[in-house]
Formats: structure tokens, C-alpha cells, sequence
């Protein structure tokens, strides 16, 4: 079952139109990654579903629960983790999350062992000063607790690991990789190396629509072209490689490309051999996220 | 309930840990001596003028004090109170708006309406026990220097200033939920304040505005009647009624 599922969806703020229906299914268990540039619609799309915003048309369905707009009863299925995540700065982290759980109607007991767990979790527990003393990673960290706080089905983070230092961001993926036992993640991010390294599905957000969509292993396969790439020690000799394969295309100062539609790599290679070109490398491209969003972007 | 009592408490924790409930106890408290202070000194002042105005030839007869004086006092000064309480007060939301606190909470599932009502509540709260603080000290003041007794409608007095504030939390509290900006809200119960004192000058309709309520003297020395303040009362009233109901819808269908 699609644990999310967004049915063509539209949003427009004044005249600008931000979502253009857009057509979206997060399977159960995965980590879905959802790429698209700045201001391409992701917290848009997010604060849709978690029915902060009003939509235009099209239909949002959570855990299989219809969203509606200002009462917005799938949320209990939901954790969120916005950008920057706001906490009330005069609370401990402890304090926090035993109000979180309070809202939420934990009971008591619940409610302290859920916040000693996530605090461990989160590698919060020691903290003792106010929110208003914290880091960005940290705030970014009890972000995540608070989210995970009443077991959600469904957690959905904004970009979260945009404005961190190295360190932060390992932090935070490992921990997004550590929970997708108990539960889906939907994340933001125009961050390709986070993608390739906890995701299993991906969506690419352009014009206010996801047209490539799916498993990330399927998505690279689809756009597997056995493409190669040679790169020259010089550029005298990539003119000789240009004279012989007009049709291969140079990608960098010393670098071509070329597909094997347009010519066997076999008859490059005896050129390289007969004319003892000189080579620092060769080899098949792997479709790599940048390209495909690249070209997702550019269409 | 346990929702609503969490929230409660959270604003309370607020309130006491950013330092307002302090400073507006402080606050109250002086002002409640500030106005039999001021009774109390005057005599003196005056003497103090008449040594130097007897040197040109006025003579300046001294003038018996009483509680009166320090009740005029009182209503006058509570005008501070009341802008120090709006002025401090008036970001409970917008806040909240600005810094995106409540969008976590709210999608925790947490209802909307209680959100407006922990809020009312502490607004109201925090007025009340301010105000009653305030005269209450007032009052204690000009029992042991003067006489109560000779104060006409005190209670009833004080209970018409008491709406006027609440009135005024009332307005705060829609205009929060109409406006994102602190700005937003202090003009629309600074706006609303000036219209019903502008409204007033006509004379026809100057005894059903809620500013008619912080006429708290005319009552005092018996120049006017409870029942003069009556349908004003009951307008505020509705109106507070129809500012928290309106709140409430406002605010659940507000985008965040």
C-alpha cells in the first residue's frame, strides 16, 4: 500500500503557480527522496499535506485518510521536521518533548519513557540548557525527536540536512537511515549525495510536477546508454580523437563522451592503438543523479 | 482537557521564565501605591508651593485628602497599566506566527481552538490577577491612611475598568488571529480604543461605548449611576463574546 498519495495537485500563489498537478505515491518502508531546485515546491507540496496550506484541486491521501485543510486529522499518522525547525526557546529539550507528548495524549508514564528514549536516540540526553543555547545540528537533532515522538507512519522532513556542517549531516542521515525500520521518510533536498546514499525511491520535482518518479535503482537502470567517456593527457591529443569521431561530444578540457549508438568502442580503441594516443582514461558512464536531474531540469 | 492544560502550563512557563509575569507584577504593584502615594503627597507639594507663592502674595489654603483622591488617582494611572499590559502582551501570537512554533505543534494534531483558548486564558488571567492586585493595594493604602467608606460604587467602579481590560484582551486576541504582524495587533486595539473614544464626543451615543467603563470617577463621588454604565456593559460584553467566537473561526482556517 502507497503509505502517501498525492493526485493531481495544484497550487498557485497569486499569479505564480507553484504546483502544476502533481502526481506523487510514496510506497510503505522506504526512504523517499523528493528532488527539485529552490522554489521548486517541495515545502509547498509538504505543507499540503500536513494541511497547513489549502489546495487548489487534487487530492491528497495519507495511510489511506483523505487530507483535509486547518483540521487536519492525518497528521496523527505524521511526523514533520520543517527547514529550520522552531522550538520554544525558553524549554529544555526535555520539557519539550514531554509537552509534545502532552499535545499528542501520551499518557504519563509513556510519555517519559518515549522522551528518555528519543533523547538517547537523538544523542540529546545529556543536555540539560534551554533550546534557546542550541545548535542548528542540535535543534536539527531534537527536530527529529519530536517527530518520531507518537511512532508516525509517516515522516516527512524538509530539508534537513541543507544548512548543516559535514559532521551534522552524517548525523542527521544516519539517523534517518536507523528509523526507516519503524516508519516511511519523505525528504526534501536538492542535496544529490544524501539521496544516492540512504534513499530507495526518489521524485523529481520540476515545474510544479514529479515526472520521473520510482525506485532509484530502477531510475538509474532506465537511463543506463552505455555511455563511455575517454579522457586525453592533453588536448592535442583529444583534436586527433575529434578528427577521427566527429560525433563524439567533449564534455570536459580534455574529456569526450560518446554512446555506443553512434560507434563501437571497439573502433575507438583501435584508433587509440594505431595512432598510440596516450590515455588517462576510459571508461562506461554510470548514470549519476546529477545527470538524471540534469536532464530532468533542462527538459 | 490534558491538551488544553499542557498548553496552559506551557504559556505560564513563558510568561514566568521570559521575565513578563514579573514585570508586570512589579508593575501592578506600583501603580497600586503610586495612586494613594500621589493623594498623600499632595497636601505637601502644596505646602511646599505656598511658602514660595505667599513671598508674592497668593495664598494657598490647604486642602483635606481622602480616600477619594487616591481612588481619582487610581483610575487615572490605571491608563499605564493597561497600555504597559497591551504593549507586553500583544505578541502572544504573532510570536508564535513569526518564529513557527505552532506549525510543530499543530501538526501533532493538536486542535486549533485550543490554541485560542490557553491563550484567552492566560490573557485573561494574567489581567485579572494584575488588576485586582493593583486595587487591591490601592485599597489596603487608602484604608489605613483614609477612610473607604466615604468612596461611592468602588466595587462597581472597579468591576467596569476590570471589563474595559477585558475588552481590550478580547480585541488582542482577534486582531492576533486577523493580523500575522505585532504591529498588526497593537494598531488594531490602539484603532479600535481611538474609535470608541472619537464616538464618544457624540453625546447620543456616548453612554453604550465600552471607553464610557473607564469613567470609573464619575462613580466614585456619586456623579453618576451604576445604571448609566448598564448598556455599555452588556455591549462589551457581547462584544467580548463575539471577539472570542470569531477568534476561534478565524484562526481555523488561518494559513501558517
Amino acid at each position: 500500500m502507497d503509505m502517501l498519495r498525492i493526485t493531481g495537485l495544484r497550487k498557485r500563489f497569486g499569479s505564480k503557480e507553484v504546483l502544476n498537478g502533481l502526481n506523487l505515491a510514496v510506497p510503505e518502508h522506504c526512504v523517499f527522496g523528493f528532488i527539485g531546485k529552490n522554489g521548486a515546491g517541495k515545502t509547498t507540496t509538504m505543507k499540503l499535506i500536513l494541511g497547513l496550506l489549502k489546495a487548489d484541486t487534487g487530492e491528497i491521501t495519507v495511510n489511506g485518510e483523505k487530507v483535509a485543510y486547518g483540521q487536519t486529522a492525518t497528521n496523527r499518522f505524521i511526523g514533520y521536521l520543517p527547514d529550520v525547525p522552531e522550538f520554544y526557546p525558553f524549554m529544555t529539550a526535555q520539557e519539550y518533548l514531554h509537552f509534545c507528548g502532552d499535545i499528542t495524549g501520551l499518557n504519563k508514564a509513556e510519555n517519559e519513557k518515549r522522551g528518555r528514549e528519543l533523547l538517547e536516540l537523538v544523542g540529546l540526553s545529556g543536555e540539560k540548557h534551554c533550546i534557546r543555547g542550541f545548535s542548528r545540528g542540535m535543534k536539527q537533532r531534537l527536530g527529529i525527536a519530536q517527530a518520531l515522538l507518537n511512532h508516525p507512519k509517516l515522516l516527512i522532513c524538509d530539508e534537513p540536512t541543507s544548512a548543516l556542517d559535514p559532521v551534522g549531516r552524517k548525523e542527521i542521515l544516519e539517523l534517518l537511515l536507523a528509523v526507516r525500520e519503524q516508519t516511511t521518510v519523505l525528504f526534501s533536498t536538492h542535496i544529490l549525495s544524501d539521496v544516492e546514499r540512504i534513499c530507495t525511491d526518489v521524485a523529481f520535482l520540476d515545474h510544479g510536477a514529479a515526472d520521473l518518479q520510482g525506485k532509484l535503482s530502477d531510475i538509474k537502470t532506465q537511463y543506463r546508454r552505455d555511455e563511455y567517456i575517454v579522457e586525453t593527457e592533453n588536448e592535442a591529443d583529444l583534436l586527433l580523437l575529434r578528427e577521427a569521431f566527429p560525433w563524439m561530444k567533449q564534455t570536459g578540457r580534455n574529456q569526450l563522451s560518446f554512446s555506443e549508438k553512434d560507434g563501437g568502442m571497439f573502433e575507438v580503441m583501435r584508433c587509440v592503438a594505431d595512432k598510440q594516443i596516450p590515455l588517462l582514461k576510459i571508461e562506461r558512464a554510470e548514470p549519476t543523479l546529477e545527470s538524471l536531474f540534469m536532464e530532468v531540469v533542462e527538459k | 482537557m490534558k491538551t488544553l492544560f499542557a498548553l496552559i502550563r506551557k504559556e505560564l512557563l513563558e510568561q514566568l521564565r521570559s521575565g513578563r509575569l514579573l514585570i508586570l507584577g512589579i508593575l501592578f504593584v506600583l501603580l497600586g501605591i503610586l495612586g494613594p502615594a500621589t493623594a498623600k503627597l499632595t497636601p505637601w507639594i502644596y505646602e511646599m508651593l505656598a511658602d514660595s507663592m505667599a513671598e508674592s502674595g497668593m495664598t494657598i489654603t490647604p486642602v483635606p485628602v481622602t480616600a477619594l483622591d487616591a481612588w481619582v488617582q487610581f483610575f487615572k494611572n490605571l491608563l499605564i497599566g493597561i497600555i504597559a499590559f497591551v504593549l507586553l502582551e500583544s505578541g502572544i501570537f504573532t510570536r508564535e506566527y513569526q518564529s513557527g512554533t505552532l506549525v510543530l505543534s499543530l501538526t501533532k494534531g493538536l486542535e486549533r481552538h485550543k490554541v485560542v483558548i490557553a491563550k484567552a486564558v492566560i490573557l485573561v488571567t494574567l489581567w485579572t490577577l494584575g488588576y485586582w492586585l493593583c486595587a487591591g493595594v490601592t485599597y489596603g493604602y487608602a484604608a489605613y491612611y483614609w477612610d473607604n467608606s466615604v468612596v461611592k460604587n468602588l466595587l462597581f467602579s472597579l468591576f467596569c475598568s476590570w471589563m474595559f481590560g477585558l475588552w481590550l484582551v478580547a480585541l488582542m486576541i482577534l486582531f492576533s488571529t486577523l493580523s500575522t504582524s505585532n504591529t498588526g495587533v497593537l494598531a488594531g486595539v490602539g484603532g479600535a480604543v481611538i474609535l470608541s473614544y472619537l464616538l464618544a464626543m457624540l453625546p447620543k451615543i456616548s453612554e453604550y461605548l465600552p471607553t464610557l467603563l473607564t469613567d470609573g470617577t464619575s462613580l466614585i463621588y456619586g456623579s453618576a449611576e451604576p445604571s448609566a454604565y448598564t448598556a455599555s456593559l452588556i455591549i462589551v460584553a457581547a462584544m467580548i463574546s463575539a471577539c472570542f467566537a470569531a477568534s476561534i473561526a478565524i484562526f481555523n482556517r488561518k494559513q501558517l
